[in-house]
């Protein structure tokens, strides 16, 4: 911030340097041009700021005000109750199981994903034969709603119509049904959130894929050419000048899976409802059923916040971070 | 000299082809049985006692005939494809200016705007579909898809407008200077120079306005009950289960109808911004 | 438009039901003159018969032609119902008669309900009062916020001839039950039910702990009751039951997946709705003719309780057609009958009266006559205290299932039963607070 504005000042003397002697009359300040690029600059970012400011800036406060209250689905207009909804969550075994296994699921499946991504983004910029339908294969994931792909997981993880383990076993590399050797997906507690992972890294590191490769295209060829000039090799490159000039990109991209994560409740929801026993119970899972459909709004809000005080200072460490690079 | 480029082509592509295999099975796989599923009879999926990858009662077109003359498929595929088209279009030209403004004008107090921007994700949508629904209802837009086409842009804009800011910064300053000589005033300097070298950057968020516009199941569940109005995810989902009967090949063909024809127009997109780059990237 | 398609997708998706005649039914109160030309919109769940759907909508139809009424009826997953209700309560807008089916929210939204005590009154004098339980899914203080409009029953579903070629005797008690699943599990057909996150396991596990005596709440809902010795000897059997006559299926399963297992043969018994009795008749012709009924098994002290699933009509007071709504709501109980029909024996009634011999279905079908009497049987989450908040979300949470998968997984009961008390207790307090 104050580098920017320190810029911004510093810009104005040379611009009434140029107005002052032209003009006859007193010189108007909002004809400098520091002042018509900020006015040009704020009406650029109006609509972007007022979209989201009313639509989800005013809702939010909203709800840190039902996190803060004892407000029910049927009664939001509620006593005030500080952080008691925050104490109730903390106490409880099934908040403490479905915190640690929302950190695993984001952490987990984020690693996942950003390695196939990174790793498919960088096959598919080759060329070689039926790059095209490959690549068109390799999206589709992606693009099938998700709340219609999970249940086609679902049901080629069935306990007991399971096509995967059709397979498997055919491969000889489980055991019959009925027996202890058959894998039950979606029952069995670490793989029950091996499971849900799965999914999400599934549908997700085509996205990652995407975003790398728009990342690298942005990379202007010179400038790799400069680098191989200069006796730089593939990983020298790499991490030299093609990561710090897609940075920005990566970390946003980065950032914006890893808080959907964090957020989406369709996977585990449809797939096994936080069961069996909580193993696969995330915050948003918890929160849903606490707050909409038991009706306890605002220890599900609470619930649904709780990781708020925790992800922003770090993010807004990270985007100022990436704001402030220069290149 | 040909004999050995020609050998080295071959094993680039033998490499190639090896390193995708396991994504090919990863990604194909599930559709593939999504898309066996959608074309067999209800009674060839509960038999596990011979293979399931084929037929072993004849295929049949029955489920996409259900889709299309006994719910309101039709609609559906309307409905989505006008929300996910409008979303982009308000997505476009919020973010497009917004990430501009945030990467190229040196505005004091922008870096908070645009942080402030990124951090409504952090608002979870299972608490924030209830004052919107206010919102919605407001607006007379219950039980409508144009009730989406509000809502969605504010998980759309967020993300594309940092995603332009990141385009926008590898821009060169001198091509722009260079273009405001030339007369063109900033906002000709944006729209003429910086926008369609950006074009990679644009097409990536038409790309992600789009995709994640059919990936909501949340929103569209609590603003829309009427058959008629809702997106496919939401027609699929809530009217191919009844109880406890799972209409498997339509909800298979519902998703794969929308889904495939996505994924082969996003690819002439990114065919295109891909062959733009050399290869001297990567090589 | 959207409506006709639906019609027939019905058609299409459930067995066409012969309407039963209206002839036989009451004659129904003349509605009054001012619903004419109105609209009433109407939100209810898929029914799990298909056909009920169908005949549903078409009965509805009917009414609001014969009333003058445009009547709009959409259908969601019965999971789905609370958010949407949130959404239209958020709103202040939506459908102007609701439904509530397995989540109660009487005691959320009652002070954004109807009060609808004269529809109750006149429903109970025609048809002789209402079952006892049933009132706390529609009662609140004493004034009616909801009609009940009927429960599922969730009986025990056995394959006579697995039973009879091992000289098994019918599973009438838990001990038999589990007698007969260590038999049969070696033979590959073990039984199943649910130790997940499901709405059948919520309610077949409290049906073990009510034969076996334990109670959730005491009669007024403010107590809980669970820390007690029966509560763990029905944990204890449930592990036995798990280990001896289960496979580590029932871990992963869904509310459809017992009717799966009952339906491709593998199950020697199973404890469901009879929807798994119907999709059976639907799809494996010989399993069905082997599959017998039972109301419930008794417990060690001879009680038998089934943990029914209500059904509950409201009214928003933002609603616009408050009148047409209750009238209809009327119209349903007096046509329960034809409703027990369409959904081929899975509807039951709340009303006392409706309970005369024969019953429509029920009555008739040799292997579900028993059911007749269920109603005596029945009680529901939160046993015997009310569907109150804190009882729902008790449910909703489940805490119960939970226990019963902690246990079964190996877990030690006294520790289980602390844990499972303290996250009670903790959402009983939180509720008595406010």
């Amino acid at each position: 911030m104050g580098e920017v504005s320190a810029g911004g000042k510093g810009e104005r003397p040379a611009a009434l340097a140029i107005g002052v002697p032209t003009a006859r009359v007193a010189p108007r300040w909002w004809r400098s041009i520091a002042v018509r690029r900020f006015v040009f600059g704020y009406s650029l970012l109006t609509p972007a700021v007022l979209y989201v400011g009313l639509l989800v800036g005013v809702p939010f406060l909203f709800s840190l005000y039902l996190a803060l209250s004892d407000a029910s689905v049927g009664a939001p207009v509620a006593r005030f109750v500080g952080i008691d909804n925050l104490l109730a969550a903390v106490e409880s075994s099934t908040f403490r199981v479905a915190l640690r296994n929302s950190l695993v699921f984001t952490l987990g499946a984020g690693i996942a994903k950003s390695i196939l991504g990174t790793t498919l983004a960088f096959l598919l910029m080759q060329r070689f034969r039926g790059r095209k339908v490959v690549r068109a294969l390799l999206v589709m994931p992606f693009t099938i709603p998700i709340a219609v792909s999970a249940l086609g997981w679902k049901w080629m993880l069935d306990s007991q119509f399971s096509v995967i383990n059709w397979a498997l076993g055919r491969l000889h590399l489980i055991g019959a049904y009925g027996t202890d050797g058959w894998p039950v997906w979606l029952g069995q507690p670490a793989l029950a959130l091996a499971s849900v992972m799965f999914v999400n890294v599934w549908r997700s590191f085509p996205f990652g894929a995407i975003v790398l490769m728009a990342g690298l295209t942005s990379v202007p060829p010179e400038v790799i050419d400069a680098a191989k000039v200069d006796g730089a090799n593939f990983l020298q490159r790499l991490r030299q000048v093609i990561v710090p000039m897609i940075a920005p990109i990566l970390l946003v991209g980065g950032l914006f899976d890893t808080v959907f994560t964090l957020s989406d409740i369709s996977i585990v929801y449809l797939l096994t409802n936080g069961g069996p026993n909580g193993a696969t119970e995330i915050l948003p899972t918890l929160a849903y059923r606490v707050g909409i459909q038991a009706g306890a709004l605002g220890r599900g809000a609470a619930i649904s916040l709780f990781l708020f005080p925790l992800l922003l200072p770090a993010m807004v460490l990270l985007l100022r971070n990436l704001r402030r690079r220069e290149w | 000299m040909p004999r050995s480029a020609r050998r080295r082509a071959v094993r680039k592509h033998v490499l190639i082809y090896a390193g995708l295999a396991p994504f090919l099975v990863l990604a194909v796989f599930p559709i593939l049985w999504m898309a066996i599923t959608a074309i067999k009879q209800e009674a060839d999926l509960y038999r596990m006692d011979v293979v399931p990858f084929w037929f072993n009662l004849p295929p049949t077109l029955k489920n996409f005939a259900l889709l299309f003359w006994r719910t309101s498929y039709a609609d559906w595929i309307v409905n989505t494809m006008s929300v996910s088209f409008w979303v982009s279009v308000i997505t476009i030209l919020t973010a497009v200016p917004a990430g501009y403004a945030l990467a190229r004008l040196k505005l004091p107090g922008a870096e908070n705007l645009g942080i402030g921007i990124f951090m409504t994700y952090l608002v979870p949508p299972i608490i924030l579909f209830l004052p919107l629904a206010r919102v919605v209802s407001e607006l007379g837009l219950q039980d409508s898809w144009w009730s989406l086409v509000v809502v969605y842009p504010t998980f759309t804009i967020p993300f594309c407008t940092w995603l332009l800011m990141g385009f926008f910064k590898t821009v060169p300053f001198e091509i722009e200077e260079a273009a405001q000589v030339d007369g063109c005033g900033q906002l000709g300097a944006l729209l003429r120079v910086v926008l369609p070298v950006s074009w990679p950057g644009l097409v990536t968020a038409v790309i992600f306005s789009f995709t994640l516009s059919m990936q909501d199941f949340l929103y569209s569940l609590a603003f829309i009950s009427v058959s008629d109005q809702k997106p496919v995810p939401l027609g699929v989902a809530t009217e191919l289960i009844r109880g406890d009967v799972y209409f498997w090949g339509s909800l298979m063909a519902g998703a794969l109808l929308v889904g495939v024809p996505v994924a082969i127009v996003y690819n002439l997109f990114l065919d295109k911004f891909i062959s733009g780059i050399t290869g001297a990237a990567i090589k | 438009m959207a409506r006709v398609t639906r019609r027939e997708f019905m058609r299409f998706s459930g067995t066409v039901v012969a309407g039963a005649s209206l002839a036989t039914m009451l004659d129904a109160r003349q509605a009054p003159a001012q619903i004419r030309g109105t609209t009433l919109r109407m939100l209810k769940w898929s029914h799990f018969v298909p056909a009920y759907d169908q005949w549903f909508d078409k009965f509805a139809q009917e009414w609001g032609e014969k009333n003058g009424v445009r009547v709009l009826v959409d259908h969601i997953p019965h999971l789905e119902l609370p958010a949407r209700y949130a959404a239209e309560f958020a709103a202040g807008a939506g459908h102007d008669l609701i439904y509530f089916v397995g989540q109660i929210l009487t005691g959320h939204y009652y002070r954004n309900l109807v009060d609808m005590t004269d529809v109750a009154g006149r429903l109970a004098k025609k048809y002789g009062g209402w079952m006892p339980s049933a009132t706390s899914a529609a009662q609140v203080g004493g004034t009616w916020y909801g009609i009940p409009d009927f429960f599922i029953a969730i009986p025990i579903l056995w394959r006579k001839d697995l039973f009879d070629q091992h000289g098994l005797a019918a599973p009438d008690t838990w001990e038999k039950f589990r007698t007969a699943a260590r038999t049969l599990k070696p033979t590959g057909h073990p039984t199943g039910i649910q130790f997940s996150h499901c709405n059948d396991a919520n309610h077949n596990w409290r049906a073990v702990l009510y034969c076996f005596g334990a109670r959730e709440a005491d009669p007024s809902g403010r107590e809980v009751l669970l820390d007690s010795k029966e509560t763990r000897e029905a944990l204890r059997f449930a592990k036995a039951l798990y280990e001896e006559g289960m496979t580590p299926e029932v871990f992963s399963w869904d509310d459809a997946a017992d009717n799966r297992y009952l339906a491709s043969g593998v199950a020697c018994c199973i404890h469901d709705a009879i929807s798994a009795y119907r999709t059976t008749e639907d799809t494996n012709p010989e399993v069905f003719r082997n599959t017998f009924v039972l109301p419930e098994a008794a417990g060690p002290g001879g009680e038998r309780r089934n943990v029914g699933e209500p059904n509950v009509w409201a009214i928003w007071k933002f609603s616009k057609n408050v009148a047409a709504a209750k009238e209809f709501v009327e119209y349903v109980g007096d046509h329960q009958k034809e409703a027990m029909t369409a959904s081929r024996g899975y509807n039951l009634p709340f009303l006392q009266g409706q309970y005369q011999k024969p019953m429509p279905v029920i009555g008739t079908d040799p292997k579900l006559h028993t059911l007749q009497d269920i109603g005596k049987i029945t009680s529901f989450f939160g046993y015997p205290g009310p569907m109150s908040p804190p009882a729902q979300e008790v449910l909703t949470s489940f805490i119960i299932p939970d226990m019963f998968t902690r246990v079964a997984r190996g877990q030690d009961i006294e520790a289980t039963v602390g844990w499972g008390m303290g996250e009670i207790r903790r959402i009983y307090a939180k509720h008595q607070a406010g």
